[in-house]
Order: C-alpha cells, then sequence, then structure tokens
C-alpha cells in the first residue's frame, strides 16, 4: 500500500451459482494512474468493475476509495463519492436528447468540486465533439459519438477515478486514437482512469500499468512491453491454461 | 433553480407558447364562468368529473414519469376518505373538526404508502410485482371495509359501516357557510388546478428530469450518482397524497364513502384514465380523467348497463391500438402537421 | 388427549390450504414463468371454468367430467385470446399486465350481463372420513391429490417429454431457441393455452366451495398473486410447490386462531417481507441451490 493510492482492492471473491467469477483478486491503484484491465474472454473483467461500483454485492473481500471503505455502500453513494463507470454496452438515454443526456447528472454532486472537474468535463465535451444544446435523440447520433456521451456524461459528476468498460468497442482506428487522446489528457489533468479493453493497439496508446486477469485472478502486472513479452500471458490469451 | 415560467412552459408536458396559453386561459375563464350556464345540480356533477383529477395525476407521475405501476392508488382514496370520517364524524360540533380530518387523512395514506413503498423499493423487486401487491392491498383493504358491519365496528362514535359504508360525513364548515354546490364546485376546480400546476412544474424541473432518467434507464440513472429507491419510494408517497386528496373531495362532495370505493371496479378506474389519455403527458390525463368520467356518467344515467364494459373495451382497444394513449397520439399528429406546414410554408416564402 | 386427531387436523388444514394456494396459482405461474406476463384475467379465466363446469353439471354431467370440460373450453378460449391480444405484449410486461386488466374488466361484465347474476351452484361432493372430533371431507382430500397430480404431471411434462424441453429453452433464452429450430410463437401460444385451461380446471374444482358469479374470481387471485410473487419465475413448478407450501405454513395458524381474513393479510405481510429478503422469489433461490449442486467446478 503507497501513500497516493486512491482505491485498494483486498481479495475480492464472487461467484454466481455454481460459477466462481472472481477468485481473490487483490489491487493496488495510485491516484493519478492509467491502468489497464487486460485478459481473455471470461476472466472476470466487466464483473469486478459489477463489483467495485456496487451493482453485485460480493462475497468476499474489501474496497477502500480514497481511505474509505466502501465495500457496503451504495452504488449511487460510490459515484457521489466519486467513482464512475460507462458500461461495456452503451447506456446512454436512448429516448432523451444529446441536451437531455447531458443536463440529467449532477453537475456538482460533491460539495468538494473543484475548478479541475468542471475544466476536465469541459474538455472532454470540447475533444468529443459534443454540444450542450443539441435536440438530437441520443440512440440517433453515430456509434463513436454515444459511447463518447457516456463519458461526458459520467465525467459531469466530477469523478476522481473513472472506470470504463471497453469504451473502444466497435470504434474505427480514427475514433479510438481521439478517444486514446482524450484520455491521455484527462488523466494528466489528475483523473485516475481503469480501463478495460481488448483492443491491444488502443491498450499500447494509453497505458501505464496493465494488469492481466485470468479465470478470475490477478495474472501478471506489469508495464505493457512487459507483460505481452511473457509467454505464460500468451498462453492463456491462445487457451493453452 | 429555474424560474416559476420556465417550469411551466418546459417540454415535459403537452402544449407551450402563447398559443397554448391563451387557449388554457379560454377554457379556466369557461370553468370560472360556470354559474353563468350551468345549474347548481350540473356544476356539482361537474365537480365529481374534477375532482378525480388529483388521483389521476398521481398515477401518472408514478407511472409515466417514473416507470412505476400502482394498480392500487385508490386505497390511499379510501384511506384518507374513512380517516376524514373517523375524525371529523367524532369533532361534529368542533370548528376544526374537517380540517383536522382532512390533515388526518394525509396523514394516513402517507403512512400506509411510506410503509408499503418501503418494502417494495428497497427490495429491488421486478417490475410487475409492484402493480400485483398494490392491487392485492387494495382488495384486502376492500375486503376488510366490506366485513364491519356490525355496531362494534366504529371509531368514537363513528360507525364504519361495511359494505353499506360511511354516511353524514360532515361537511367543511364555516359558520353557516357550507360548502356545497358552487362554492364546492369552485373549491374542486380550484384544488384541481393547483395540483395541475404544481405537477407540471415539478416534471419540467431538475427533479422531473432524474424521473424521466429512472423511467429510462435505472441502473444507468443511480451510477449517475441518485438514489433511485429513494426517488421512486417519494414518487409513491406523493401519489399517495394526490389519491388521498381526490378522496378528500370525494366525501366533501358525496358525504359518504362505501369500500366499492377501493374495490377491484374502482381500481381499474385510474389505470383506465392514464392508459386512455396518455401516460406520459400530465395535460392528456387531465383531458381523459374528465372526459371518461363525463363519458361514464352519461352512460349511467342513461341506464346503460354496458358502461364498464365499454370502458373496459375502450381501455383494451387503446392499449393495442394506441398504446401512448389517445390524447398524446392526437396531440403528436397535430404536432407534425403544424410542423409540415411551417416547413412548406417557409418554403413557398423561400 | 386426541393427539393423533389433531396433528391430523393440523396436517389436513394446512394441506388443504397449500392445494388451494396451487390451485389458484398454477396457471397463473406457468404463464408468467414462460413470458414474464402476469395474466390479470386470470379470476375472470376461473370464473369461466366454473361458469363451464356449472352448466354441464346442471345438465346432468358428472363433477370430473364438467370440470375436464372446463378445462378444455377456457384453454381455447385462452388460446383465441393470446392470438388476437396478448401476443402483442410480449416483451411490454406492463401493457400486458393494463390489457389483460382490460380483458378482466369486459369478462366479468359482460358475463352479469350475458348470463346475469348467479349461475346454478354445484354441490360438494359429499363424504368425508371421521377421525374422532374430528371430520375431513374426501371433496378436501380429492382436491389435495388433484394439486399433487397436476404438480406430478407438469414436472414430468417439463423434463421428461420434447414440448418440456423445448418449453424449458424457451423460457430461459428465446432467441436461442429460436436460432436452434424451436417455434417459439407456437409454444408461447401452447404454454397460455394450458395456464388458462388450468385456471379454468381450478375454477371448475373450486366452484363447489362458493356461489359461481361473474365477480367470483375476485377471491381466488389474491391469494393467487401472492403465491406467484413469492414462488417466482425461475422454476415454475419448484416456484409453485415451494411458495404453496411455505405461505401455507404462513396461512394455517394464523387462519386457525384468528380466522379466515387476518389469514390473508398474513399471506401479504409474509409476501412483503419474503420479496425483501429474496426478491427473485423463492424458485430463485432453489434455482441457485440446484445450480451449487450441479456445478462444474
Amino acid at each position: 500500500m503507497t501513500e497516493a493510492s486512491i482505491l485498494l482492492i483486498d481479495g475480492l471473491k464472487k461467484r454466481f451459482g455454481g460459477v466462481v467469477a472472481i477468485d481473490d483478486v487483490t489491487l493496488d491503484v495510485a491516484a493519478g494512474d492509467l491502468r489497464c484491465i487486460i485478459g481473455p474472454n471470461g476472466a472476470g473483467k466487466s464483473t469486478f468493475f459489477a463489483l467495485l461500483c456496487g451493482i453485485h454485492r460480493l462475497d468476499d473481500g474489501r474496497i477502500v476509495f480514497k481511505g474509505k471503505d466502501i465495500t457496503r455502500m451504495l452504488p449511487s453513494r460510490r459515484v457521489r463519492e466519486g467513482l464512475g463507470l460507462t458500461f461495456q454496452t452503451n447506456r446512454v438515454f436512448g429516448n432523451l436528447s444529446v441536451r437531455q443526456n447531458l443536463e440529467i447528472p449532477l453537475a456538482s454532486i460533491r460539495s468538494d468540486t473543484g475548478a479541475e472537474g468542471e475544466d476536465r468535463y469541459r474538455m472532454a465535451l470540447e475533444r468529443f465533439g459534443l454540444d450542450r444544446d443539441d435536440e438530437t435523440p441520443a440512440a440517433k447520433i453515430p456509434h463513436h459519438k454515444r459511447q463518447w456521451l457516456e463519458i461526458a456524461m459520467v465525467m459531469a459528476g466530477n469523478p476522481d477515478i473513472m472506470l470504463l468498460d471497453e469504451p473502444t468497442a466497435g470504434m474505427a482506428p480514427e475514433e479510438t486514437g481521439n478517444t486514446a487522446a482524450v484520455l491521455r489528457d484527462l488523466n494528466r489533468a489528475g483523473l485516475t482512469i481503469l480501463v478495460v479493453e481488448h483492443d491491444m493497439a488502443f491498450v499500447r496508446q494509453i497505458a501505464r500499468r496493465v494488469t492481466v486477469l485470468h479465470q478470475g485472478r490477478v495474472f501478471a502486472e506489469g508495464t505493457i512491453d512487459e507483460v505481452t513479452a511473457r509467454q505464460d500471458v500468451r498462453d492463456i490469451y491462445l487457451g493453452r491454461r | 433553480m429555474a424560474s416559476p415560467f420556465s417550469l411551466l412552459n418546459g417540454s415535459e408536458d403537452l402544449g407551450r407558447g402563447p398559443i397554448f396559453w391563451a387557449g388554457a386561459a379560454i377554457v379556466i375563464a369557461l370553468f370560472l364562468a360556470v354559474p353563468l350556464y350551468l345549474s347548481d345540480f350540473a356544476a356539482y356533477n361537474v365537480s365529481y368529473y374534477l375532482l378525480n383529477i388529483p388521483m389521476a395525476l398521481g398515477l401518472c407521475l408514478l407511472w409515466g414519469y417514473c416507470g412505476v405501476l400502482s394498480f392500487g392508488q385508490v386505497a390511499y382514496f379510501g384511506i384518507a376518505g374513512y380517516a376524514y370520517g373517523v375524525i371529523a364524524g367524532n369533532l361534529v360540533g368542533q370548528s376544526w373538526g374537517p380540517a383536522l380530518g382532512s390533515l388526518g387523512g394525509l396523514i394516513a395514506a402517507a403512512i400506509v404508502a411510506a410503509i408499503f413503498g418501503y418494502f417494495v423499493f428497497f427490495a429491488r423487486v421486478q417490475m410487475w410485482i409492484l402493480p400485483i401487491l398494490t392491487l392485492v392491498l387494495t382488495l384486502l383493504l376492500e375486503t376488510f371495509l366490506g366485513q364491519t358491519a356490525g355496531y362494534q365496528w366504529r371509531v368514537g362514535v363513528v360507525q364504519l359501516g361495511g359494505y353499506n359504508g360511511m354516511t353524514g360525513i360532515p361537511a367543511f364548515q364555516i359558520g353557516a357557510f357550507v360548502l356545497s354546490g358552487y362554492a364546492f364546485f369552485y373549491f374542486a376546480f380550484c384544488i384541481a388546478l393547483v395540483c395541475y400546476v404544481a405537477c407540471r412544474m415539478l416534471v419540467n424541473s431538475r427533479h422531473g428530469k432524474v424521473m424521466l432518467a429512472i423511467r429510462e434507464d435505472a441502473l444507468r440513472t443511480e451510477m449517475l450518482g441518485y438514489d433511485i429507491r429513494v426517488r421512486q419510494w417519494l414518487v409513491f408517497i406523493l401519489a399517495a397524497l394526490l389519491s388521498a386528496l381526490s378522496g378528500l373531495l370525494y366525501v366533501q362532495w358525496g358525504n359518504y364513502i362505501t369500500p366499492s370505493q377501493v374495490g377491484l371496479l374502482s381500481a381499474a378506474l385510474p389505470v383506465i384514465w392514464v392508459a386512455v389519455g396518455g401516460r406520459e403527458k400530465l395535460l392528456a390525463v387531465v383531458i381523459s380523467t374528465y372526459a371518461l368520467n363525463w363519458l361514464n356518467y352519461r352512460l349511467a344515467s342513461s341506464g346503460n348497463q354496458y358502461a364498464l364494459v365499454i370502458i373496459g373495451a375502450l381501455l383494451v382497444i387503446v392499449m393495442v391500438f394506441f398504446p401512448r394513449g389517445l390524447v398524446v397520439t392526437l396531440a403528436d399528429l397535430a404536432g407534425r402537421r403544424s410542423t409540415l406546414s411551417k416547413t412548406s410554408t417557409a418554403r413557398a416564402h423561400g | 388427549m386426541d393427539v393423533i386427531g389433531v396433528v391430523a387436523s393440523v396436517a389436513y388444514q394446512f394441506c388443504t390450504n397449500a392445494a388451494f394456494l396451487l390451485l389458484c396459482a398454477l396457471g397463473l405461474i406457468i404463464i408468467l414463468g414462460m413470458m414474464n406476463i402476469i395474466n390479470l384475467a386470470h379470476g375472470e379465466l376461473m370464473m369461466m371454468g366454473a361458469y363451464a363446469a356449472s352448466a354441464s353439471y346442471s345438465r346432468g354431467a358428472p363433477f370430473w367430467l364438467a370440470s375436464i370440460i372446463a378445462f378444455v373450453v377456457v384453454g381455447m378460449f385462452g388460446a383465441a385470446l393470446e392470438m388476437t391480444i396478448v401476443r402483442r405484449f410480449y416483451g411490454r410486461e406492463l401493457g400486458a399486465l393494463v390489457v389483460t386488466w382490460g380483458v378482466s374488466l369486459v369478462l366479468s361484465q359482460g358475463f352479469l350481463l350475458l348470463f346475469g347474476p348467479f349461475m346454478p351452484p354445484i354441490q360438494i361432493p359429499e363424504g368425508n372420513i371421521a377421525l374422532g372430533q374430528y371430520s375431513f371431507s374426501y371433496y378436501w382430500l380429492a382436491m389435495f391429490v388433484v394439486a399433487a397430480l397436476l404438480v406430478v404431471a407438469l414436472w414430468w411434462l417439463y423434463n421428461h417429454t420434447d414440448i418440456g424441453l423445448q418449453a424449458r429453452a424457451t423460457m430461459q433464452n428465446p432467441a436461442m431457441a429460436r436460432a436452434l429450430g424451436v417455434d417459439t410463437r407456437r409454444i408461447y401460444m401452447m404454454t397460455f393455452t394450458l395456464g388458462a385451461g388450468l385456471a379454468g380446471l381450478s375454477g371448475a374444482l373450486l366452484a363447489p366451495t362458493t356461489s359461481i358469479m361473474p365477480f367470483m374470481g375476485q377471491q381466488f387471485v389474491a391469494s393467487a398473486f401472492i403465491t406467484v410473487v413469492v414462488g417466482g419465475a425461475t422454476n415454475v413448478v419448484a416456484g409453485a410447490v415451494g411458495s404453496s407450501l411455505l405461505l401455507s405454513l404462513v396461512k394455517t395458524p394464523v387462519g386457525f386462531f384468528l380466522g379466515a381474513f387476518l389469514g390473508s393479510v398474513a399471506l401479504l405481510l409474509a409476501a412483503l417481507i419474503i420479496i425483501r429478503l429474496l426478491p427473485d422469489g423463492i424458485s430463485a433461490a432453489i434455482q441457485r441451490r440446484l445450480d451449487l449442486r450441479n456445478r462444474i467446478r
């Protein structure tokens, strides 16, 4: 545990019926980190995020966020403490307009909202090309714009840490590049970011540290180069383990 | 905080802009001028259509704006009515009896809704459970009230009356002034209008937008930092208070209340008014509640036994062919036509 | 002390309460488990079954035959209802609730207008077994046996027939089932027909206990709904059985000491508490148990 830890995850366990989804995951996220969670399908990545947010209740383990134990906290309260999540399948309010989508998040959920948070939100809006007065229904804007809209909506709540679940799914390389650039800049502006991703090119563009999950456990950690050089990591992707 | 004008003129309900407000002013004037063209008795009948509007508004907020369907709103109508009857009936002669009775009715309804709502909303149950359980609650209430026929079933000096119900419920009275006839009509109209305006301002406010968000995607809303269970619970209590208000007006109107007011047929009516009008727009519900109550009265008073079959069939037809509601569908068509004509006018002058 | 008599009497009460709840709820649970729709016309379908039985019985048919006629007649009506109205609401659960409520209104009022306020009653088949000072009617014992047989028949249908397999596949994942060649539309229609038929059958079977009138469904729906809410939709047969037994456990002592009305109130309170603890009903808890026993790792 370092002093600058923003998120401490200790011994998480979760099973669904007969299936063990998360099997003793321990992780330490430093403030200002930009980390990718990777791993083959079924490794438990999305479940991991769901546990962090409180969408599922964990069977065992502890989560400490900014020094507070949030293990038993309601999801909405975790968000108010500074946690932000975008979903794997894009969730915006499709029947509502872009304007309405951006109006719904509380602009200042937390009382300690600094100018920093406001700046980051404005940067996200600008770099993603989103117009606060756009009346187009969210379901009708292009897919990549909808992904960006979801990120912006969550940014409106001034989170301290963003959990992004496959944010570039379905995006063309150019859009992926823009996303990576914006995330890097947001991170430089002080936002801690955790990304679950499949797209290795995208991971290379943003990540400093990478955590590999496999069968619900932390399999490897390190920089992207260290991790991809390992034969055992390649093996799990190829299903050899 | 947005200005009151923008809250009134927002986009979450039907109608906005100068033409709409001019039309609304005309309608309000028509209602205020009622003694000029309606008899005392006719005004009394119209009061009945009006007094049901708060209950319908409550269900509209709950179902149309929040996505929570309740089949048992009439339970709170009945609880308030009976509570008023019991309290005011025991305080006959005291000038503050009716006021205390009204307060008691509202509080009783709120408490029952709060407790019931706690079990349902904080359990995060599936969507269909609430309609069923609210229906069961109101049916049980009817059964209970129905078997209170004996003399031992009384609170103070007021008998509950079993299936015959409670009669002789005291009306509001200040000195020699009793709330009846035209006076009651204005009273009911004002309350219905105030309730509508308040609800309209609510749905256009930030809270209203969050309600919509909960309806659209509850999980997403929760992950934006809103405690959806508390919000749904609060709207549920608000809807119960509005139903209670209708119940209080009802006992003023008729000075009696029976268990059938909380029975199966009565319970269906608010759902029908809201579904036929269009659950997503408050004004549509106001119009349909008025119109359907008027229709029911015409059918019943002309001896037509098919009134309830017609209304039930109307519900089925609307749900199948006009799922957004008749008034909302018509408003949509009108809106589209005016946009088309504006576009073609623009092109012609272009 | 007539201990055997007391024990037998309590067991009898328990079994008849459970049988009553099960019979009320069975048709409803089958439809809920398959299509995630609560059919609010369920009470009226039971009423139609009672009417059909009454009509046959008063024309000389024996009670068992009248019940079967009720099953068939109401089943066919259910098929018609599904084809015209219900199938438009798959995926729209709240809309289905509202539209079936409209149907129930039309049916109850319509029957009142068509057939008047009463139908000829069906006498409870006579006879009982006496045990000391307690008597146990043949009728309720038969009802218990019929309920048990229905459960076994449904369990066999769902778990040991082809149709049952297709039905279970459709329940779990309709899109996947379709991709594998299952005609889900046919499955839905058959399920609704079966559910309606069972409602009619239950209405006929329970008709001797009450007067046969257009609004008689009302006395059954409260119990049926509570049983379904507590049971949940995850595993139809387990949910129905488990729920009936659990609720009867609540209703029997309360009803015995405090009367039938408070027994119903106790049911509602029990349901509220149970869903607070098990939001998806007890069938979900049972299914989790079964899954744990069958786990791969």
